[in-house]
């Protein structure tokens, strides 16, 4: 009756949009970025289909009037091809299709908007968990920190006040310490100087006895000599 | 005879209409049959590339007549928990014929008719034999009561489910799960236990942002609904009988749940083997259920539980991307590993321990099939 369409063979299809690719520009030369080239041939396929679509509809169309001028012309009804079973069949058809096509992108809506509430509350989550791990992380620091500083001048810190008769007992030991010091120094340069005393007198004497010893005076040269090394030392 | 070619080229040229094919398709058994529509979801968007997905699938296969064969007795028995009945078949077939005579145009001839109308019985006609046959076996699906549900961390929560009848499953296996709150809505969970005597199911559910059943799942007001529960089926199980090797489990997330239920099989064995597993997860309160495996470890001695997070270098165990801390925790090639969880750490786990030098029967990960939600 008519000629298809589908049958040329060369012409290209929706397919073939689908499944083509391009070589890669070598390295180093310009080329296009990939992925809005992949975007446009996905709208370009898109758009391709709805045509192909169309055409379908429009041929069927074309059918349908086809019959009801023959079905005039060989005296029947017009009316009854127009509004044949067949065609109201296919009018119901495509209404319903509509219907659900309605109903399903409500329902996409739906959960693209469940879908978006529940991505935002699980980034708020992540947000407040992170501030809230921050947040502690600081508290912890800042106590360290403190217990750091009161564990230094605990260390620096002056002795605990006194009470009045602690000091004053402090200042009695203090005072009979130094007395005792005081007498105890006085004891021990009198000590001292008699002992000084002691060793000069020894020294004069010895040296008296030495004199008196005139002859022995080649011996005397000898222990002199040793007697000067060992002062020289 | 069916002339193969010509039911392709006749497939190829109504194909390029895209989503109008299943479309028409559908308005057309509802006109014809309104009663169908309620087996139904409300959106029909995924439905519509489900059915183009089978008629690819099957038109492609369609002279390899075994894996054909084995592909539509899945769907068949899968089918039986959707509530598809026999005299259902028929008006699929009548309206699938419809809408390739609608978009065929003057390409519809007698003979490819006969074609398109033959390649269809015999179609309906595996699917049903297996649909009948399952009948013998088990229900199309199993009464769910939700008895406990605890939320473990902001977006995983653990059900106890108990099941009328009892449901007899393999562990590592899961089911479709149907929530009142969103009918004709299936998703596939894994059982997290081996099958016990109270009949008593764990489930792990992690919400996915705008994810319809999952949402359900996770809300509090799940306890005590009644769920429906699709038939058991997965094959990332143990083989039988075992195979005498030692284990590497990796999950990641939920991905714990049939991994977990393996635990607790190997548990009953008389000889287990030495079970290493890797639990992961981005940040510490994702290891939602650490505890229990921790108790598990002291309790097996043959059980070894290393946690790692991705998402945060202060946490005290291991840190970093889990196929990463696998591969630094040493040499695997001589276990049998299984691995579940996200699909981009599955496949990068996957080809982690292939490099390394394990043999591709050793790894196992779950292949959803026909079954894919």
């Amino acid at each position: 009756m008519t000629t298809a369409w589908f049958d040329e063979e060369s012409r290209l299809t929706p397919e073939e949009l689908q499944t083509v690719t391009f070589p890669m520009s070598r390295l180093g030369r310009r080329g296009y970025e990939e992925e809005p080239v992949q975007g446009f041939l996905r709208t370009v396929h898109a758009e391709f289909v709805r045509l192909v679509n169309e055409r379908a509809s429009l041929w069927q169309e074309v059918q349908r009037l086809r019959r009801r001028i023959i079905a005039g012309e060989a005296g029947g009804n017009p009316n009854e091809v127009l509004f044949g079973k067949d065609d109201a069949h296919v009018h119901a058809v495509r209404i319903l299709s509509t219907a659900q096509l309605t109903a399903d992108r409500y329902v996409a809506d739906a959960q693209a908007y469940s879908s978006r509430v529940t991505e935002q509350a699980r980034l708020r989550r992540d947000d407040i968990m992170r501030d809230a791990q921050q947040h502690s992380d600081m508290l912890l620091e800042e106590a360290h920190a403190r217990a750091r500083e009161a564990a230094v001048s605990a260390l620096n810190l002056a002795p605990p006040p006194q009470t009045d008769r602690e000091r004053q007992a402090a200042q009695a030991e203090l005072a009979y310490l130094r007395t005792y010091s005081d007498v105890y120094r006085a004891h021990l340069r009198a000590y001292t100087e008699g002992v000084l005393r002691g060793i000069e007198e020894w020294e004069r004497k010895e040296a008296a006895s030495l004199q008196e010893a005139a002859p022995g005076n080649a011996h005397r040269r000898s222990i002199g000599t040793d007697g000067d090394a060992y002062r020289r030392l | 005879m069916l002339d193969v070619a010509r039911l392709r080229e006749s497939f190829a040229h109504v194909a390029i209409h895209g989503d109008e094919l299943p479309l028409f398709f559908y308005s057309d058994l509802f006109i014809k049959h309104p009663e169908v529509r309620e087996l139904f979801p409300v959106s029909m968007a995924a439905q519509r590339s489900h059915l183009v997905d089978a008629l690819v699938k099957i038109v492609s296969q369609v002279d390899s007549v075994n894996d054909l064969t084995a592909f539509l007795q899945g769907l068949g028995r899968d089918h039986r928990k959707f509530g598809a009945a026999t005299e259902h078949y028929d008006a699929v077939g009548a309206s699938l014929l419809a809408t390739l005579e609608h978009f065929s145009g003057p390409d519809w001839t007698p003979d490819l008719a006969a074609d398109w109308k033959a390649a269809y019985e015999l179609i309906g006609s595996v699917m049903t034999a297996a649909a009948r046959a399952d009948e013998e076996l088990r229900p199309p699906w199993w009464r769910g009561t939700v008895v406990a549900c605890e939320r473990r961390a902001f977006d995983v929560s653990v059900l106890s489910v108990r099941t009328e009848p009892r449901m007899d499953y393999l562990p590592g296996q899961s089911v479709a799960i149907e929530s009142p709150s969103r009918p004709k809505l299936w998703r596939y969970y894994s059982m997290a236990n081996a099958p016990r005597h109270d009949g008593l199911l764990e489930f792990h559910i992690r919400l996915i942002d705008g994810g319809a059943v999952s949402m359900a799942l996770t809300s509090a007001a799940i306890a005590d609904t009644e769920l429906r529960l699709g038939p058991p089926a997965g094959s990332l199980t143990l083989s039988d009988p075992v195979s005498g090797r030692d284990l590497l489990l990796v999950a990641g997330s939920t991905g714990l749940a049939p991994l977990k239920a393996i635990v607790d099989q190997v548990a009953a064995l008389q000889q287990p083997p030495a079970v290493q597993l890797f639990f992961g997860a981005r940040t510490e309160d994702g290891l939602y259920d650490l505890d229990s495996l921790e108790k598990m470890a002291a309790q097996y001695p043959w059980l070894t539980v290393t946690p790692a997070v991705s998402g945060d270098s202060r946490f005290a165990g291991e840190t970093g991307s889990l196929p990463d801390v696998v591969a630094r925790h040493g040499d695997w090639s001589g276990r049998d590993a299984y691995l579940a969880g996200p699909t981009e750490m599955v496949r990068e786990g996957v080809a982690r321990l292939a490099s390394a030098g394990m043999a591709q029967e050793q790894i196992h990960i779950e292949d959803f099939g026909w079954s894919e939600p």
